[in-house]
């Protein structure tokens, strides 16, 4: 663990050599290190971090950080249990090192909508998030704009639409399709150039439902911000309001009870049961095979009935607060936990020995939509998607948090990263979490449920692996209120993940690829 | 009612029905009588997210599912606007989504019922009055019928379109 933590500090003496003074590295709350560099000291340590594996895992602007400069960039990377962020003072323009990492130019795309930093040296200089309705030279994250409503266009000249990745070539067309799809699903566009019914490239246009989320936590009360995490995106709701929870906790450094983090546990591992058969019924609807999938949905449904026994919300909602808990679970609810998750258990198996004795589904599922294991590092792939094309991360076992390094989950590994792998871990993690749950609630101690210690100053970055993969976000408390709320959640990462494990796949294969990925638009789009 | 006791009496193909679906049941049948009498028949929904968290989308789907299953109610959702008598709309109206949201309702036959799914869709919840959204559905088209909540449980979006069928036989 220890030898570990110290990767990031050894690159960063490696890159700054005797530059490398104890005082320019400060440890953040959650174990991660704190770097300032210089510009021209910058790309050497980038390109140093490549060389040496360690994956870009996010990249987010700030503005009154230093009193130097501007706005101030943080670089995030991660190389096993280890997180190094790099500060970059800049002032409206910077370098980009998308080159060196692919996963770089959404966040950089992102940060000049939301900032107005322009990066040199670019591939892509389009909007990402701010589309072509809004005005020219808006950027909402500026601390000199005040959240108001602003005017848009209401029609886009054809001139000015957004200018999508042309493929050029003898029988190679278009098929546009969304932002409304056929489905009851979120709203995304996939521009796919086709050669006949196979996939030649597919370009993914999001952030429809950009509701400005980062900008709408500024100047709130931490509390008030937990019903802002739970709203970035649905399924994750418990996720998304643990990790916020915790970065606040670290900050003010408050001992959350252990009770609460039994708790937290148990509810963060049903919410992961309740997405993942959602996801599978959902591949095996769109591979045509419904007796499948109804085996899932109902227990599904059965999933989100037993939630809101437990906890008066179908989606787990207003149980995470500051602190730990906002409510206390009886002895009997945990029983009742314990009999659902038994009888589950037996359902699930024989559903999956259903699906998985059925040639037309495995005809489908494999070899189709295969990620491979090389685009992982350089696009940060994350989650179950990740682990089905041999990917060794998961924050639980990577940066365990809360109780987790007393209740590992058990590692997941497959290596051949098609469609059918993506279901069988997700099959193995459903089991995981279940054995977690029924083992939580025998062992759970008494006690406290919320610790109310006031909430203190200060900016952290906290990590949690929701459903879908690693979600992260940097808060920064200032005067007591939100200065700045950065979430960066797993389908963010993994959307490009799908672009490439599209292609030479035929159209009709694109749902179950896309189902398998689940990636929450409304998580992306903010 | 000499169907309804066969349908009890007669021995099921299928695996059994969930339990603990009662009042699904009756809002159910209530709902048949008025597309019966209202709609002809059926009804077609077509759902539209033009800014939702995606718990409205879940739940929606969830109408689907085995345990609510309510297309023996009469209720449809149809893959396009032209298909379509009502229009369910989840979550705030985004910016980016406000042009393909009036291209959506436009392309509906009259007549047409738009019913807001959901806080934000009702008036912009938590977004209200932020940079990145217009405010609730009725800020680009009119609606008619508010279904609120965070989000709305399958059963009080059933709820909801019952109310919607007798509001429309109404003003018939």
């Amino acid at each position: 663990m220890t030898a570990d933590k110290d990767i990031g500090i050894r690159a960063v003496q490696e890159f700054l050599g005797d530059d490398a003074l104890p005082d320019r590295i400060s440890s953040g709350s959650n174990n991660e290190q704190y770097v300032t560099l210089e510009e021209p000291e910058f790309e050497t340590a980038v390109s140093h971090l490549a060389a040496n594996k360690f994956v870009l895992i996010s990249l987010f602007c700030c503005e009154g950080f230093s009193v130097n400069t501007a706005q101030t960039l943080f670089y995030v990377f991660e190389r096993r249990t280890s997180i190094l962020v790099l500060i970059r003072g800049v002032n409206r323009r910077a370098t980009s090192i998308a080159s060196i990492y692919p996963s770089a130019s959404w966040f950089e795309r992102e940060c000049r909508d939301g900032f107005g930093v322009e990066f040199e040296g670019a591939f892509d200089t389009r909007r990402l998030f701010l589309h072509e309705t809004y005005p020219e030279g808006f950027h909402p994250l500026k601390k000199a704009f005040r959240n108001a409503p602003v005017i848009t266009k209401t029609m886009v000249d054809p001139a000015e639409e957004y200018p999508f990745r042309e493929v050029r070539g003898e029988g190679v067309y278009q098929v546009p399709v969304g932002p409304v799809h056929a489905g009851i699903i979120e709203p995304g566009h996939f521009r796919f150039s086709v050669i006949g019914e196979t996939i030649f490239n597919l370009e993914c246009r999001m952030f429809y439902t950009h509701r400005g989320i980062e900008k709408l936590a500024e100047g709130k009360s931490p509390k008030e911000c937990v019903r802002i995490a739970e709203a970035v995106s649905g399924d994750e709701s418990v996720a998304n309001a643990t990790a916020f929870c915790m970065a606040v906790e670290q900050i003010s450094q408050i001992q959350v009870p252990v009770r609460a983090w039994y708790l937290r546990t148990i509810i963060l591992e049903l919410e992961r049961i309740c997405s993942h058969l959602g996801d599978q019924a959902g591949m095996l609807i769109d591979v045509a095979f419904p007796l499948g999938a109804n085996q899932f949905s109902v227990l599904r449904e059965e999933c989100f009935r037993e939630s809101n026994r437990l906890t008066s919300s179908r989606f787990l909602r207003g149980m995470v607060c500051i602190g730990g808990m906002s409510r206390d679970v009886s002895r009997t609810q945990l029983d009742e936990v314990t009999g659902f998750v038994r009888k589950m258990r037996k359902r699930y198996r024989i559903g999956l020995k259903i699906v998985l004795s059925t040639a037309s589904v495995i005809d489908r599922f494999a070899p189709t939509g295969v990620i491979r294991h090389t685009l992982l590092r350089p696009l940060n792939i994350t989650g179950p998607a990740a682990r089905a094309s041999g990917g060794k991360v998961d924050v639980r076992l990577n940066h365990p948090y809360g109780i987790y390094d007393q209740f590992a989950p058990k590692p997941q590994r497959l290596q051949d990263g098609d469609v059918l792998s993506r279901f069988t871990i997700k099959a193995s993690e459903i089991m995981d979490s279940l054995d977690l749950i029924e083992r939580l609630i025998t062992t759970i101690p008494g006690g406290d449920i919320r610790s109310d210690a006031p909430v203190r100053d200060g900016y952290t970055l906290a990590l949690i692996e929701s459903a879908r993969g690693q979600n992260l976000c940097w808060v920064w408390i200032k005067d007591g209120a939100i200065e700045r709320y950065k979430v960066r959640t797993a389908s963010f990462c993994n959307w490009l993940a799908i672009e490439h494990a599209v292609q030479g796949n035929i159209i009709p294969d694109f749902p179950v690829i896309n189902k398998s990925l689940n990636l929450s638009y409304a998580g992306t789009d903010l | 009612m000499v169907n309804a006791l066969t349908c009890l009496l007669k021995k099921k193909v299928t695996e059994d029905e969930p339990a603990d679906n009662d009042d699904i049941e009756a809002i159910g049948r209530e709902i048949k009588t008025e597309i019966d009498a209202v709609f002809g028949r059926s009804l077609a929904i077509r759902e539209l997210d033009t800014g939702s968290d995606n718990a409205a989308e879940i739940e929606i789907n969830n109408l689907n599912n085995p345990f609510y299953d309510v297309e023996r109610f009469g209720i449809t959702f149809v893959a396009s606007p032209r298909h379509a008598d009502v229009l369910i709309v989840t979550g705030a109206v985004t910016h980016n989504m406000a042009i393909a949201a009036r291209k959506t309702y436009d392309a509906m036959p009259s007549p047409k019922f738009v019913v807001a799914v959901g806080d934000d869709a009702c008036d912009g919840g938590i977004f209200s009055g932020t940079y990145a959204v217009l405010g609730g559905a009725d800020k680009i088209f009119p609606v008619d019928l508010k279904i609120p909540g965070n989000p709305p449980t399958p059963t009080q979006i059933l709820t909801g379109l019952l109310a919607l069928m007798r509001m429309a036989g109404k003003k018939r």
